[in-house]
């Protein structure tokens, strides 16, 4: 150990050390030419005979150098100067191949670390591994639970070493008008404690704090680390600070540490606070009770230690009966009931935390990870081919060595340096594409959804990127399997040069050697993975281009949707409906306001969907047990004008349909294929299931077309029913907390309104929270993984073209110039340009001809794997394949022509001189 | 000859040969060259080549500390000492050395 240290010492201090040692061993020169020449000799004798008497100074320097820096190691640091000083005389050559590999290894990081922070990281909490999550048991889905059955929890601390409850949302700064969201934790008063959460600043809260509206210290708030350097600049003066939150005070009383962001692995939060707290924020919609129906409570646990996932569940399951008995819900069909009854709790590990965004963009994410590892592999092949063409140009060179007694191990030892040299820049230059791409990806996948309701979010991505030892030592494996995979073979044919082979004439003339073989089977399988990349960019690039020209069955340019929450005012709840047509009217006034329209969803939601069960369609077949669910949208008159919904028959819904009048409803076209075997369904009536005394049966007074509403546009058009807001009675104000006033402009930018539309619904009243979005945003914002892909697949794909068409290129050229002097002599005897061309082009098309065939059987295989992200077409669409294969062959000819061209106007008289 | 001294040294002699001139105390590289040569009465000429590489190795092992001084004419000189462990390797060392003589003679000596 003494010695590593002396020894790195020593090569830091190398030019110190050496100095020294030339001036002892110059000391020691002069006292044995002091002693000769007081010994009688001249002193130019002396010089002489000293030198003679004590041998080469070199040698002993050498030799001392040896002690400190064994002899191979020497060797591995001249090899690395060698091969630097190598890579940099062919610039060119260098910096295409460092560049192919910066941007393959720098996509696969890239998509490593999102893969890691999403699917693979543990939370940043003590003991993940001890976590599980509770859920359904029905499915890979997150299951959400209701209040009562957290409270039923509570009190059987016997079943785990700790649990948690949580619910995300989101919090508004403001005290009125526009909002200013940030993303909020409600959870519970041992969410810190359990999870081992230790405050950064001040304290977390703990049960104290989590009482119903507040504990002794009133509400208080915990904030994230991120919100506190951007709200605060980090001062320490936050703590006891208040902050507005949805219009209630909170005391700031702790900060947590900065890799803390929630149990939930995709988004952050910025403000938590006590469960407890809930009733205070929603007042009126409050959702924290036990007896309430809404499920927003994400609910963990931490086994004991010792204790398994199978017993902690067994347990549960003891107490299942009681806590399912005591939160039945009310008001649903008896089959829910039964349902809610049966379905077993169960506990899933959940050491990587809880994500909504890992069970949407697993399958995209590992789709692209693969397809970067193709473009790295094309990338390989092309810096493989280059090394081959270039220790084919050093054949001559690697001879002499060899000749002059250099070993086979050291000439390979020296390619195989190079490779590394290449790979290490790529590689540090990847890591800067990587940490600026996949940030970059983050971005893109946040989205500024406009969800209504108390249980908004905000939809804001966030994934903890940093480096850590799974993204670290994937970067150096792929690494080092690159240098390997491009290195290899051009090291072992270097090695195989046979010193005679200096003495020999080092040019061969004809074509048909081993290097030209390999390096053509190289360009098939380049050929043939980018067939397979731009078959995935064809594929994805139909489906983005197939969902955004989706007939949605509405007009979505021109749509400003304002969302209007009451949910934080005194406005009495029965009054809300009123206030909402009041607020129609004041913008209808707005100049460049051509229609506005109330409703309580706008299509193309980002929000859970919200099904309303039908009890009866009259004259209809009877309803399946499992099927009978139907979209509903509350909305006032107008509101099919505003979208450009076409109506197919009856009447649209007026100011006269109130309460008080016949209840009326309209339906769209699937609801009447649906429920009706396609039968009109003007004059057919309907029965909802509703909490309370039985409701009476709503009257079909018209037919829309269909339009979208869904989370995503992928998902098929439901039966769906349009109710007038003006009905409604008491049993549906839970729903009307918030709802969407969505204005068409008469021309122009809606976003340009927002300013006037505001003042309009402040005038009616001022303390209405206000959210603006175009309607095309929000479509564009449901697009998103659709998109990223398309974009990603696009990017690779034409990377890997650009690839394709040079390593093409490379291999061509380098065919041509083997064959110049066969070119020329053909030439002679009269070929012609277009004999020559078509010489050349021959080879390379048998070569494209076969990667394309090849390319496309492995595409035909492996797009099964991406047909559950595709929409609108096969994964075998032909169409995509044959676009494929001719732009591929489209590359490959371009590629090609050129250094064939360039065959064609050899001068023969010229290529003879030379032989 | 004075590169031939050296090979004609027992392998791992030399630094036996240093580590016990350097018991009489601190000297320099030519200081102890010329002890060797004089003890030995001209038979052991001890090379630049061979003895400096021997000294780093001495040193890179921690059996001798190295440090500059001024020599008898008043130029810089770096003066060699013994350490500890350096004292520790002579015995050693000597005992092997004895060893080896000792089996040799006795091969010499036999018929």
């Amino acid at each position: 150990m003494r010695q590593i240290m002396c020894r790195v010492w020593y090569a830091i201090r190398q030019r110190r050390f050496e100095a020294d040692l030339a001036e002892e061993i110059e000391f020691h020169r002069a006292m044995k030419r002091q002693e000769l020449e007081e010994g009688g000799l001249k002193p130019i004798e002396a010089t002489f005979a000293t030198r003679r008497a004590l041998g080469s100074t070199a040698l002993a320097q050498d030799r001392s150098r040896d002690v400190w820096c064994p002899l191979w190691l020497q060797g591995v640091g001249q090899d690395v100067l060698l091969a630097v000083r190598t890579l940099l005389a062919s610039r060119i050559v260098s910096t295409v191949a460092v560049l192919s590999l910066a941007l393959g290894i720098g996509a696969n990081t890239a998509m490593f670390s999102l893969v890691n922070s999403l699917l693979l990281r543990t939370l940043p909490v003590r003991d993940p591994q001890q976590l599980v999550l509770m859920s359904n048991g029905t499915g890979p889905r997150v299951s959400y639970w209701s209040y009562g059955v957290w409270d039923q929890l509570r009190p059987r601390p016997q079943l785990f070493d700790g649990a948690v409850a949580w619910s995300v949302t989101r919090f508004d700064l403001s005290s009125g008008g526009e909002t200013r969201f940030v993303d909020g934790l409600l959870a519970n008063g041992t969410f810190f404690d359990v999870l081992g959460v230790p405050p950064w600043l001040g304290r977390t809260f703990t049960t104290a704090d989590d009482q119903p509206g507040g504990g002794s210290n009133g509400p208080v708030a915990v904030i994230s680390y991120g919100f506190w350097q951007r709200h605060f600049d980090g001062a320490r003066e936050a703590i006891g600070r208040t902050l507005t939150l949805d219009r209630v005070t909170f005391t700031i009383v702790g900060v947590t540490p900065p890799d803390f962001f929630g149990a939930d692995v995709g988004r952050t939060f910025d403000v938590a606070v006590p469960l407890g707290d809930e009733p205070l924020i929603h007042d009126r919609n409050s959702w924290a009770l036990p007896r309430s129906p809404s499920t927003l409570l994400t609910v963990m646990a931490r086994l004991k230690p010792g204790q398994t996932l199978e017993a902690a569940t067994a347990a549960l399951r003891g107490v299942q009966p009681q806590i399912r008995d005591a939160t039945l819900p009310e008001g649903l069909p008896p089959q829910f009931l039964d349902r809610y009854l049966k379905d077993a709790l169960t506990l899933v590990p959940a050491a990587t935390g809880n994500s909504n965004l890992r069970l949407q963009y697993q399958r995209p994410l590992v789709t692209i990870l693969v397809v970067v590892a193709l473009v790295l592999l094309i990338a390989c092949t092309n810096v493989a081919n280059l090394l081959l063409a270039r220790a084919t140009a050093r054949r001559h060179e690697f001879s002499v060595r060899r000749a002059l007694g250099a070993s086979r191990w050291r000439l390979m030892r020296q390619l195989l340096m190079e490779s590394a040299v290449l790979a290490g820049a790529g590689t540090v230059a990847g890591l800067l594409i990587a940490s600026w791409g996949s940030q970059l990806l983050v971005r893109e996948l946040s989205t500024q959804n406009v969800d209504a309701g108390p249980n908004a979010t905000t939809n804001t991505v966030f994934l903890d990127l940093s480096l850590d030892w799974r993204v670290l030592a994937f970067t150096i494996g792929v690494t080092i399997a690159t240098a390997l995979l491009f290195g290899l073979a051009p090291a072992l044919r270097a090695s195989r040069v046979a010193p005679m082979d200096a003495l020999k004439e080092h040019r061969r003339g004809t074509a048909g050697d081993a290097r030209v073989g390999l390096a053509s089977g190289l360009v098939v399988a380049q050929v043939a993975l980018s067939l397979m990349l731009v078959v995935a960019a064809g594929l994805f690039a139909r489906t983005f281009a197939s969902l955004t020209a989706r007939h949605l069955g509405f007009d979505r340019e021109g749509i400003l949707l304002v969302t209007i929450d009451t949910g934080r005012t005194n406005v009495d709840p029965t009054w809300r409906a009123a206030l909402y047509l009041r607020a129609r009217e004041a913008v209808l006034t707005v100049p460049g306001v051509a229609h506005a329209a109330v409703s309580s969803r706008p299509p193309v939601v980002s929000g859970p969907m919200l099904g309303q069960p039908l009890q009866e369609v009259s004259g209809g077949p009877p309803l399946p047990p499992n099927g009978r669910l139907s979209t509903l949208n509350l909305v006032s008159p107008g509101w099919f004008e505003t979208f450009g919904i076409a109506f197919v028959a009856g009447r649209d819904i007026t100011d006269r349909d109130r309460l008080g009048t016949p209840p009326v409803v309209v339906v769209n076209e699937t609801f009447a294929r649906v429920f009706l075997n396609g039968a009109s369904p003007l004059g057919h009536t309907i029965k909802l299931f509703l909490p309370g005394p039985p409701p009476p049966p709503i009257e079909i007074v018209g037919v829309v077309g269909d339009a979208v509403y869904a989370r995503s546009l992928r998902e098929p058009i439901g039966p769906t029913i349009y109710l007038p807001l003006a009905q409604r009675d008491e049993v549906w104000l839970p729903f009307l907390a918030s709802m969407n006033l969505s204005v068409r402009s008469s021309g122009g930018s809606p976003a340009l309104l927002t300013k006037r539309v505001a003042a309009a619904i402040a005038a009616v009243n001022p303390e209405l929270a206000l959210t603006f979005r175009p309607l095309a945003s929000q479509i564009d914002a449901s697009l998103t993984q659709d998109r990223v892909l398309a974009m990603l697949s696009g990017f690779f794909g034409a990377l890997a073209l650009l690839l394709a068409g040079l390593g093409l290129y490379g291999v061509t050229s380098y065919g041509v110039s083997r064959r110049r002097r066969e070119i020329g002599v053909r030439i002679a005897l009269g070929a012609e340009p277009r004999h020559v061309q078509r010489l050349v082009l021959s080879r390379v098309s048998v070569l494209v001809v076969l990667g394309v065939i090849i390319g496309g059987m492995a595409s035909l295989w492996a797009s099964r794997f991406v047909a559950t992200l595709l929409y609108g077409l096969e994964p075998h669409d032909p169409a995509t394949l044959i676009e494929a294969a001719v732009v591929l062959a489209m590359v490959g000819a371009l590629a090609a022509w050129l250094p064939a061209w360039r065959a064609s106007r050899i001068d023969p008289a010229v290529v003879l001189r030379y032989e | 000859m004075g590169t031939r001294d050296a090979l004609e040294l027992l392998p791992g002699t030399l630094d036996l040969l240093i580590l016990q001139t350097l018991v009489r105390g601190a000297m320099h590289g030519y200081g102890i060259a010329h002890q060797l040569k004089d003890v030995s009465n001209g038979v052991l000429q001890v090379g630049e080549s061979s003895l400096y590489p021997a000294l780093q190795r001495l040193l890179l092992k921690g059996w001798v500390k190295a440090q500059w001084g001024a020599s008898e004419n008043n130029r810089r000189a770096r003066y060699y000492t013994l350490s500890a462990a350096g004292r520790k390797q002579l015995a050693v060392e000597r005992q092997e050395f004895d060893r080896l003589i000792l089996a040799i003679h006795k091969v010499l000596n036999t018929a």
